[in-house]
């Protein structure tokens, strides 16, 4: 499967005010918890031009800034930065209280 | 810029920067930054009106401390005004630093001022606001209680 | 329920702390509502005890002097549940870190704490930190004097400081009241150890400019022997020199140890001296009877005399082999005969380190309860401790630990590791800590080859900020990104015991995740080849020195 890895591809990213939940922009500009619902920017200027954005509605978000991501053939993002694929996908080991009732 | 004051001077009583005070320092009235040595103004304290200190960022808080030596140790009586990153979060800790005048933009500076000095009604430490420390109410508790 | 034998929180306290809490949620409203950036938020979230993390906000709750009641431990365990994931995460600071919660409900799972007389405060920002101390406070057998009264002290001082909440940089003290430092204090900005002088009057070694992070430093002593009522304004008085002339101008060489370190310890021991000169006969002298009220709410609890040897102990020690292995590693001596100071581990094999679960919290709680008065530590090697356990009731404990899984015999052993959150929280980090700390674990899971490997001490950060203490590990591992790849540099020979504190050296390029295990491996088995007998790892390092654990390292992997 061929993957765009050159980096134009961005999407805007954010942590949510009320909870802290990671969000990306969508192309309504709403903030979205789904990640294959972020608007992508496809090159630098329009990059620039989602981040304007972005901070145009970052009322309820936190600092938004932009995530360099990767498509596959079927349209599937991901982000190409080991931190933002754990933004994006939560801890890569079971947290405690997954076995906590192994305990009880 | 808004000026809060309890002190009664007003906004247009011109402070020196350090400086230019040092060369006439008859002058009543001296704005430092928060690097200049209060230490110097020792000689002066009973002549000087007002003294103006810096904030550049709210974050940055050299002023509280000189202030405190202003007041404690160098026993300044005139307005100790807080000019810069002014806001109302602070403004409990530059009171009891021994600030009596603020400049500030803030919307909403003036009721946290009037605020200021009962968000907290028990405080721990000696400051420069004459408040006494839970140590010391304790301290007349503990003799209460055994007269 | 007993009492607890520690600090119990009076109507000023709570009152405070109340005060607090309703600050809190005003500024959180103002914050939803727009009425304040998140620039000028931020501040005070942190002096609050809440960071932004990648997935959430992080709630860091202050355990001070890491001493708990099974009664606030049940509370905490409450409010992971009902706020949080049901988990929280022991730090290597004495604190308690919450990892997903809302910023919505912060204000009011400060006011749960704050019914149990905890708080938040000061576990973030620029201001004075959580005050630290020995995990086996009030219990020890080594002990001068209990230094949770000079922490307590020094917390109510600090609470609110209206000179010191806007410092260049965090502070954080830590105090110790024996000769064996328990508590890092060379590694702190101020480390406080009492000690006896000749005269046979208790004061403070005071040790400035200790610190981790980028710029490893070892603390220095500014005064050697500082009696002890006089703490208070010597503090003060260092402090202020601190906040006027600390450097302001770069984030990272603005640390006390960077000050010390610019103008020499000579100059800052004469400035801080001026300075107190000026401070000293201010209100800040501590009364005796001021001590004395503090230091009898930490009077030790009346023990019940229990044997010191018991039959049933010493035939188990025969027969399980475990548990055997238990006492020696998790089990130490207490300064009253017939009792015993339990470490509970939370390092079972496998596990992310320093993490327990609401129902394990309290688990550990009804061990309190029944078996050690009621009353827990926290270490700073992310354990929890049982101070006053009978030896009678060892086997007890032993087995209601081990349903728990917190009954590993692996205190101070290869498996004991501190780990940062690393990159699977931390927004700061470079690369992951937890899922390495987790693979060493379990490849070194054996007991009895742990036991035979001896004391050796793991820490693993995942970035240069150095929250894992990588550079006094005896085996420091710190994550670092090449082009996104997650690499781990080691370090050998670091240490924090008092008089051996030492700063690891780094013994070569980084080595790939998929390496790290068989990398450690390589120089445990170069040490186990070539050790003295009854040698510790870190000696037998400083005897050979890095060579022949890098060839090894490097054939290897
Ligand atoms: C996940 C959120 C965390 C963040 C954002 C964070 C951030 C930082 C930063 C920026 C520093 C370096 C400060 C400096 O040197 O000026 C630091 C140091 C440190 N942190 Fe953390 N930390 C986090 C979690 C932890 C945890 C979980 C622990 C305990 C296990 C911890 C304990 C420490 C310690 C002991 C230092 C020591 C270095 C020193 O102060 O000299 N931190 N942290
Ligand atoms: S060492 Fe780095 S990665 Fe680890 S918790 Fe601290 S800041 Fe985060």
């Amino acid at each position: 499967m061929a993957k765009n890895l050159s980096g134009d591809l961005q999407v805007a990213s954010a942590n949510r005010l009320a909870d802290g939940v990671v969000v990306w922009l969508d192309d309504a500009g709403e903030w979205t918890t789904r990640l294959e619902r972020a608007a992508i920017s496809r090159d630098r200027r329009s990059g620039e031009i989602l981040l304007r954005r972005a901070e145009a509605e970052a009322f309820a978000v936190i600092d938004p800034f932009l995530v360099a991501v990767a498509e596959d053939d079927d349209g599937m993002i991901e982000p190409l930065s080991l931190r933002e694929r754990i933004r994006a996908s939560g801890l890569t080991f079971d947290a405690i209280a997954a076995d906590a009732v192994r305990y009880a | 810029m808004k000026l809060f004051s309890d002190a009664g001077l007003p906004a247009t009583y011109v402070a020196l920067p350090f400086a230019d005070w040092r060369t006439r320092s008859d002058w009543p009235a001296v704005a430092l930054a928060n690097t200049d040595p209060v230490e110097e103004l020792a000689a002066h304290v009973d002549r000087l009106r007002l003294v103006v200190l810096h904030f550049p960022k709210f974050s940055d808080g050299r002023a509280y401390s000189q202030a405190r030596l202003l007041r404690g140790r160098l026993g300044y009586r005139g307005e100790l005004r807080a000019t810069g990153g002014v806001l109302q979060d602070q403004v409990a800790f530059m009171l009891r630093c021994g600030f009596d005048s603020f400049e500030s933009d803030q919307a909403g500076f003036g009721e946290a001022l009037a605020r200021a000095r009962t968000v907290f009604s028990v405080v721990y430490q000696p400051a420069e606001d004459g408040r006494a420390p839970v140590s010391l109410l304790r301290h007349e508790r503990r003799n209460a209680a055994l007269t | 329920m007993p009492d607890a034998h520690f600090y119990r929180y009076d109507d000023y306290d709570r009152t405070l702390v109340g005060e607090r809490v309703e600050q809190f949620r005003d500024q959180v409203r103002r914050r939803l509502a727009g009425e304040l950036t998140e620039e000028q938020f931020k501040p005070l979230r942190l002096h609050n005890g809440l960071y932004l993390q990648l997935h959430a906000y992080m709630l860091r709750i202050a355990i001070p002097y890491g001493t708990l009641s099974s009664r606030q431990l049940r509370k905490l365990a409450d409010i992971s549940r009902k706020y949080d994931r049901g988990y929280g995460h022991f730090t290597t600071r004495q604190n308690l870190q919450l990892n997903w919660i809302r910023l919505e409900d912060a204000p009011d799972a400060l006011a749960a704490l704050a019914e149990v007389d905890m708080h938040a405060l000061q576990t973030s920002g620029n201001c004075i930190r959580n005050v630290t101390a020995d995990h086996f406070a009030g219990a020890a057998a080594d002990e001068i004097e209990d230094p949770r009264i000079w922490a307590e002290i020094v917390r109510q001082w600090s609470t609110l400081h209206p000179e010191f909440t806007y410092l260049p940089r965090k502070f954080k003290i830590a105090i110790t009241g024996s000769p064996n430092d328990r508590a890092a204090v060379r590694v702190h900005d101020i480390g406080l150890r009492l000690w006896r002088n000749d005269e046979g009057e208790v004061g403070f070694e005071v040790i400035v400019g200790g610190g981790l992070g980028r710029t490893p430093m070892i603390g220095k002593t500014l005064r050697a022997f500082l009696p002890r009522n006089e703490l208070l304004a010597y503090l003060e008085a260092t402090l202020r020199v601190y906040n006027r002339y600390g450097r302001r101008d770069n984030l990272y060489k603005a640390r006390i140890k960077i000050l010390v370190h610019e103008v020499g310890v000579e100059r800052m021991r004469a400035d801080v001296e001026a300075e107190y000169a000026g401070t000293r006969d201010g209100l800040l002298g501590l009364s005796s009877e001021t001590i004395e009220a503090i230091a009898h709410q930490f009077a030790p609890p009346d023990l019940p005399s229990r044997p010191a040897v018991v039959g049933a102990v010493e035939a188990l020690k025969l027969g399980d082999r475990d548990f055997a292995l238990w006492l020696k590693s998790n089990v130490a001596s207490h300064r009253a005969s017939g009792y015993a100071i339990v470490t509970a581990s939370l390092k079972p094999a496998g596990a992310p380190p320093g993490d327990a679960s609401a129902v394990q919290m309290e688990g550990v709680a009804d061990i309190a309860d029944t078996y050690s008065q009621g009353e827990l530590r926290v270490s700073h090697e992310q354990n929890l401790i049982l101070p006053h356990v009978a030896v009678e009731d060892l086997p007890a404990v032993y087995a209601a630990l081990g349903r728990l899984g917190f009954a590993e015999a692996n205190v101070g052993k290869i498996t004991d590791i501190i780990a940062c959150p690393g990159l699977d929280y931390c927004a700061l980090a470079n690369a992951r800590s937890i899922p390495v700390a987790q693979r060493i674990s379990s490849h070194f899971a054996s007991l009895a080859r742990q036991h035979d490997i001896g004391d050796l001490k793991i820490k693993i950060s995942g970035c240069i900020n150095a929250c894992g203490h990588h550079h006094v590990g005896h085996i420091g591992i710190l994550g670092v990104d090449r082009n996104g790849v997650e690499l781990y540099q080691i370090s050998l020979g670091g240490d924090v015991d008092f008089g051996r504190t030492a700063l690891g050296t780094i013994i070569g390029p980084a080595v790939t995740a998929d390496k790290v295990v068989e990398a450690v491996d390589a120089v445990v088995a170069t040490y186990l080849d070539v050790r003295n007998d009854g040698e510790r790892f870190v000696d037998t390092y400083r005897r050979i020195g890095a060579q022949p654990f890098k060839e090894r390292l490097y054939e290897t992997v």
